[in-house]
């Protein structure tokens, strides 16, 4: 069993963690499933929207439109939910979100919340709050409520129990059961629906997140497949909506074109199964619906990053469409990662939102490929950005590895000096390149210098150096 | 104060960050209407089949009538939690289930019950029977405004959904969904706009798909005229 609830913070924990994904037959066999099935259900689904790369531009424009203003795009939004009823906070930080959460919740004398899905309430650690005050936390994403109970973290950000094989979850569901599961998909989701329609017709409050919040109107939308987040917002008397400040986007008009491009780029569908707009609670005469309507905007270091030249990861949408398609993640899967956010977008959120020092593996975690930036819905630079964090590491003293400043030191000399960097390639070409000539790899470098050598082979000097080949034959006619 | 402070630091932060807007190239207003070309209930019929529903094409309400007789005999529904809607109304539903010893729940009905029993009778429903405020054939969504009459329940908490939708409340493509939506007035904008495509699904046990998780995992879409 891979480690499923660590923080790694080196990056030899995340290369241990690596190798163990990589060695873990089941998760292999899931992995890959996200290439072969969904790859090309994405690709079937992007065909079918004729000039999809200008949609995404637009969605994109979109984005970076909002960013620029947007604080006046935050105050029309506060100012239309309050004029239909709803109620609206501002959370620094998820330490302050958690807390406006309690209070509505102990104000309302509320015991049980269920909750859909949704990445900011694990960003802010949210459940773990509730539940050491005792609030009794039901997770209704099938598969949030599958690793609430084996207390796994999300290993994908659409899928959070992708990890988990059909059999690992029949276990997992047969504790409360109370018998033996069968290894079957439907017996399995039927089990989970009986239990959570349960929880959902007893609970007095529903936290969700908020895919987009429109600001001209104070409606905020909810994605899901599987019905869930309409069942939490249509059935306890209170909900509570939490967003990244950056959800929000000025028009209703604007909303299509992020639906067209967000279920294409995350599942393949050309819609998902359900898109919830929920404008304000149930209006006088509704039997369903919430009957209050909170909603808590949350920067939690978004405003740092918004100032930053990184401030293009606020486009991002949640779809996981950059995990899908990264072959760093397709190998190791997410929990290796370390972060709540995992894959592409995650190496780059979790330093911005964590910090650098507790993330030094992330930036690195990733071979530049540009798959991530092919495949996002608004075409993220993401390689660009994991560039930029690798440069910002190099700025900041406590970050730099003391051995590579002073291989660096040393190149640079050599590097100025033409006759050392002539003696330096006569030397190893007549050393390692002359008892290497057979087999041009060497394993093993000596000392330190192994930490390279560890995951690839080094290629050995040539037993002939280019100039002297240049010399003796190349420059002939 | 918080508010105050939350808004100027985002304001100092939007403005330093103008300096790293990105390079866009205007996108022509047409630019994502995707549309769909020939009889949009041919269209329409297609995409719901294609999402893992079933759609039924019928001549008219009567016929419509006859069709949901086979739906209630396959969801072996002793209940149904039905719209107060014009199209029903012509369909003349109220008698029909009555006709076949089906009980009908509804506003009328639900709204003299309290709470608890109003909730328990929603939750025991074997079968959902609504219109739409429009469908959108390219890509096979209903889209349901919540209203007095007609619950956001009725499509999400039993095991079957039927929709009965009449040929000219179809629309091409979502952003015609989206400019309905724009005539009726902003300020009229409903408590919850459901856009349904499909029956419930999820991905969740190794990226297989299995159906009715949570919502209906039947899905029936009876399309008229």
């Amino acid at each position: 069993m891979p480690k499923t609830d660590y923080i790694r913070e080196t990056h030899h924990e995340f290369l241990e963690a690596s190798a163990d994904a990589l060695t873990n037959p089941g998760l292999q066999q899931i992995l890959g499933r996200l290439g072969d099935s969904l790859g090309k259900k994405n690709r079937e689904a992007w065909e079918q929207l004729p000039n999809s790369d200008l949609v995404r531009e637009r969605a994109r424009t979109i984005k970076d439109e909002t960013l620029a203003e947007l604080d006046t795009h935050l105050e029309t939004l506060e100012k239309s939910v309050l004029s239909r009823g709803g109620k609206v906070y501002f959370a620094d930080d998820g330490e302050e979100a958690c807390r406006q959460v309690i209070d509505i919740i102990q104000a309302k004398g509320a015991k049980k919340v269920v909750k859909s899905k949704s990445m900011t309430t694990e960003e802010i650690h949210l459940n773990h709050a509730l539940e050491v005050l005792g609030i009794e936390t039901v997770e209704t994403d099938l598969g949030e409520y599958i690793i609430q109970l084996a207390g796994h973290r999300p290993s994908h950000i659409v899928g959070p129990a992708l990890h988990l094989s059909a059999k690992e979850v029949a276990e997992i569901l047969s504790k409360p059961a109370g018998e033996s599961l069968p290894v079957e998909r439907e017996v399995l989701a039927g089990f989970a629906r009986k239990q959570l329609r349960m929880n959902f017709a007893q609970a007095d409050v529903g936290i969700s997140g908020v895919n987009f919040a429109i600001a001209e109107t104070g409606t905020i939308v909810l994605i899901s497949n599987e019905g869930n987040a309409r069942l939490t917002t249509a059935l306890p008397k209170t909900h509570i909506a939490i967003m990244g400040m950056e959800k929000v986007i000025p028009k209703l008009a604007d909303l299509p074109y992020f639906l067209k491009v967000l279920a294409r780029a995350a599942t393949g569908q050309k819609l998902s199964c359900y898109t919830s707009l929920i404008t304000g609670a149930r209006r006088d005469g509704e039997l369903d619906g919430a009957e209050d309507f909170h909603l808590i905007i949350l920067d939690n270091g978004r405003s740092k990053i918004l100032g930053s030249p990184l401030r293009e990861s606020l486009f991002c949408i949640r779809c996981g469409a950059c995990l899908n398609a990264c072959p760093i993640y397709r190998s190791i899967g997410g929990h290796a990662y370390g972060g709540v956010y995992a894959g592409p977008i995650g190496a780059v959120l979790t330093p911005l939102y964590d910090g650098l020092a507790a993330n030094k593996h992330l930036p690195h975690a990733s071979s530049l490929c540009g798959a991530c930036q092919a495949a996002c819905p608004v075409k993220i630079q993401i390689p660009d950005m994991l560039i930029q964090l690798r440069e910002q590491m190099h700025h900041e003293p406590a970050l730099k590895s003391r051995l590579e400043s002073l291989a660096y030191r040393m190149w640079a000399m050599t590097l100025r000096r033409p006759w050392m960097y002539r003696l330096g390639s006569w030397l190893a070409s007549r050393t390692l390149g002359w008892w290497k000539r057979k087999d041009r790899w060497l394993k093993r470098l000596p000392g330190k210098l192994h930490g390279w050598t560890q995951k690839r082979d080094f290629p050995a000097p040539a037993p002939t150096r280019f100039r002297d080949w240049w010399d003796n034959e190349g420059k002939q006619p | 104060m918080s508010r105050e402070s939350f808004l100027s630091r985002v304001r100092q932060a939007a403005q330093a960050g103008s300096a790293y807007r990105v390079h866009l190239h205007p996108v022509p207003p047409e630019i994502g209407y995707v549309g769909a070309a020939g009889d949009l209930c041919d269209r329409m019929a297609e995409e719901v089949d294609a999402v893992g529903g079933k759609a039924f094409r019928v001549p008219d309400l009567l016929a419509a009538r006859e069709l949901l007789a086979t739906l209630l005999e396959e969801a072996a529904a002793k209940s149904a939690l039905c719209w107060e809607h014009d199209v029903l109304d012509r369909m003349g539903l109220r008698e029909f289930l009555q006709s076949r010893g089906v009980v009908r729940h509804s506003y009328e009905s639900l709204s003299q019950h309290d709470f608890p029993a109003q909730r328990a009778d929603m939750l025991a429903c074997d079968i959902g029977i609504s219109s739409v405020d429009c469908a959108i054939a390219e890509t096979g969504t209903l889209m349901v405004c919540s209203r007095p009459g007609q619950e956001r329940v009725a499509s999400l908490l039993p095991p079957m959904h039927v929709a009965i939708v009449e040929r000219q409340q179809i629309v091409p493509d979502l952003i015609d969904a989206f400019a309905l939506l724009h005539q009726r007035g902003l300020d009229k904008l409903p408590s919850n706009i459901a856009l349904i495509t499909g029956p419930s699904k999820t991905g969740d046990i190794e990226l297989q798909l299995t159906t009715g998780v949570h919502g209906p995992k039947h899905w029936r879409v009876i399309l008229v005229g």
